[in-house]
């Protein structure tokens, strides 16, 4: 057989080169376009997460734009990866997928490429709330020591103990993290209250062709918010969480039937015996029993700044300009708090002194 | 053929078609929603579940995923009954066929009663079943109906609660913290 010259080698190594190179960028552009039933399912066991997710709201936005690719995650997910491989041909596989809080928190940026505004208003808002803010709270530490039940609330997510978060696990202190990254971390998550493979349509423009027709065609706008359970590891849509019972002594309080304020019953609770005001309980009474947290709170930013003139003065029954009263709204050291103001804390007599008669 | 009297040509080929076929082998791989059970045994599984705590009023097995959390476990704590479930239900459709000429799928709801109700008592053919108690096997059955409906969610069963609802059990409980006060 003839040896081939140098510069057929050449000229084949650079033809090979660009059909690899060529191969390669069809395969890849497949790989990026097709469906995730033909990709990433064909290595990651995970059919009902897919199913899921095929089921959802998110179902147009692909696997990777969230969970990054194979190899954007790091060694450790290549780790997770390779020992779910070993796990499988020893058949000691693990079923559950189950995102590790690091990733829970990776996601994060990836929420706010398309729900900006709503990142930006979380950020602005009590519940971006930092791993240091909570656990270093020198103040509430002193008081009541770190306990892993604090994590129901403020990271759920972490799958550890108390004890691998702060250290020393005592009302004496002084406190510090045993991982130091963990301080800037939040603690209230995106995912913490919001399911990415909840079920649902995706957000499609109305028909313009109609004009007129828009609202009443529209599809009611469903209850996006869920809870995410740390002792059950799932996420709970918030009409299957419990609704509140709630007493002011004997008398049951009357809490709105608003299902989107299940969530935040779920930590701004009362105490065992569920008595108004108890423990973190903020559910309105007196004159604003009934309403729902979300008449006032505004959602992510949770603001009230705007609320007040959504109802009043219309509905006020003393015609006082409640925007000027003494209440938190203004001054959080009010005796007038907000959520529990009842007219008889001005009117103790059961009467006016600021209406006129006639 | 010697390594020698392959062309450049064919390599190429051959390597590219090999890699094509791993490649489809790979993407056309199926994967089950079960992790031990069979389509057709998930299927009786969650049948004989709903005999077992039939919806009412209240959702029963078949809604709370019983069938889900039986699964689930026998790859994990109840990997020892995997046998029994294994051996049991090839018998329990062939005492349905014996009984009724049919597969438990295919019976109606009060002959699937009666099967189950025959297991329950032992009044089968003890021939076919061998060292394998029906007895055993019903009380197997019923045991684990019991946990999956009533047992926690994270464990594959009682979807959202759902026996905790019928028992009117808040849950997740709604609890606050030992919360301090600043006066």
């Amino acid at each position: 057989m003839k040896k081939p010259n140098q510069t057929t080698m050449i000229l084949l190594a650079g033809a090979l080169t660009l059909a690899l190179l060529i191969a390669f960028g069809a395969f890849f552009t497949w790989w990026s376009l097709a469906s995730p039933r033909k990709t990433c399912l064909s290595c990651h066991e995970m059919q009902t997460n897919y199913d899921n997710w095929a089921d959802s709201y998110h179902r147009d936005i692909n696997c990777k734009s969230c969970h990054g690719g194979a190899l954007s995650n790091g060694w450790h997910s290549m780790l997770e990866n390779g020992r779910r491989v070993v796990g499988h041909f020893s058949g000691n596989s693990r079923p559950e997928l189950a995102m590790q809080e690091e990733q829970i928190l990776r996601i994060l940026p990836r929420c706010k490429g398309c729900h900006e505004a709503e990142y930006a208003d979380w950020q602005a808002g009590g519940h971006s709330v930092t791993y240091a803010d909570i656990y270093l709270d020198a103040t509430h530490n002193h008081t009541e020591q770190p306990h892993n039940d604090c994590m129901r609330c403020h990271g759920m997510f972490f799958s550890g103990n108390i004890a691998e978060i702060v250290t020393p696990v005592n009302n004496q202190g002084p406190w510090r993290f045993v991982d130091a990254e963990k301080a800037e971390q939040p603690v209230i998550p995106c995912l913490a209250c919001h399911h990415i493979h909840r079920p649902g349509q995706p957000a499609q423009a109305p028909d313009y062709a109609e004009p007129q027709m828009i609202a009443s065609t529209r599809p009611a706008r469903l209850v996006n918010v869920e809870f995410y359970v740390r002792s059950e590891k799932t996420h709970f849509a918030a009409a299957d969480l419990p609704a509140l019972k709630l007493w002011e002594g004997a008398r049951p309080v009357q809490v709105s039937d608003d299902v989107r304020q299940r969530v935040c019953s779920q930590c701004h609770a009362p105490d065992a015996w569920h008595q108004a005001g108890t423990s973190d309980d903020r559910t309105p009474r007196g004159v604003h029993e009934g309403l729902s947290c979300l008449a006032c709170h505004a959602p992510h930013k949770h603001e009230t700044a705007q609320s007040c003139g959504n109802c009043h003065p219309a509905l006020s029954n003393c015609g006082l300009d409640v925007k000027v009263m003494d209440t938190t709204f203004r001054d959080p050291a009010s005796k007038n708090n907000i959520h529990f103001a009842k007219c008889a804390d001005c009117h103790k007599d059961g009467r006016t002194s600021t209406r006129k008669a006639g | 053929m010697t390594v020698n009297d392959i062309s450049r040509r064919r390599f190429i080929g051959q390597t590219a078609a090999g890699l094509g076929v791993v490649s489809l082998l790979g993407c056309s791989a199926h994967f089950s929603h079960w992790r031990f059970f069979t389509e057709e045994e998930a299927k009786l599984v969650e049948a004989i579940t709903g005999q077992i705590i039939p919806a009412d009023d209240d959702p029963g097995a078949i809604e709370a995923g019983v069938v889900f959390y039986i699964d689930k476990q026998l790859v994990g704590p109840l990997a020892a009954y995997q046998a029994d479930y294994r051996r049991g239900l090839p018998l329990l459709q062939h005492t349905c066929r014996k009984m009724f000429g049919k597969t438990f799928l295919e019976l109606k709801w009060e002959e699937q009663t009666t099967v189950l109700k025959a297991l329950e008592s032992g009044n089968v053919d003890q021939q076919e079943w061998g060292e394998q108690s029906p007895q055993r096997f019903f009380s197997l059955l019923r045991d684990h109906t019991m946990q999956g409906f009533y047992g926690s969610p994270r464990h594959g069963g009682n979807r959202n609660y759902i026996s905790y609802k019928m028992l009117d059990l808040d849950m997740p409980y709604i609890i606050g913290q030992n919360r301090y006060r600043q006066s």
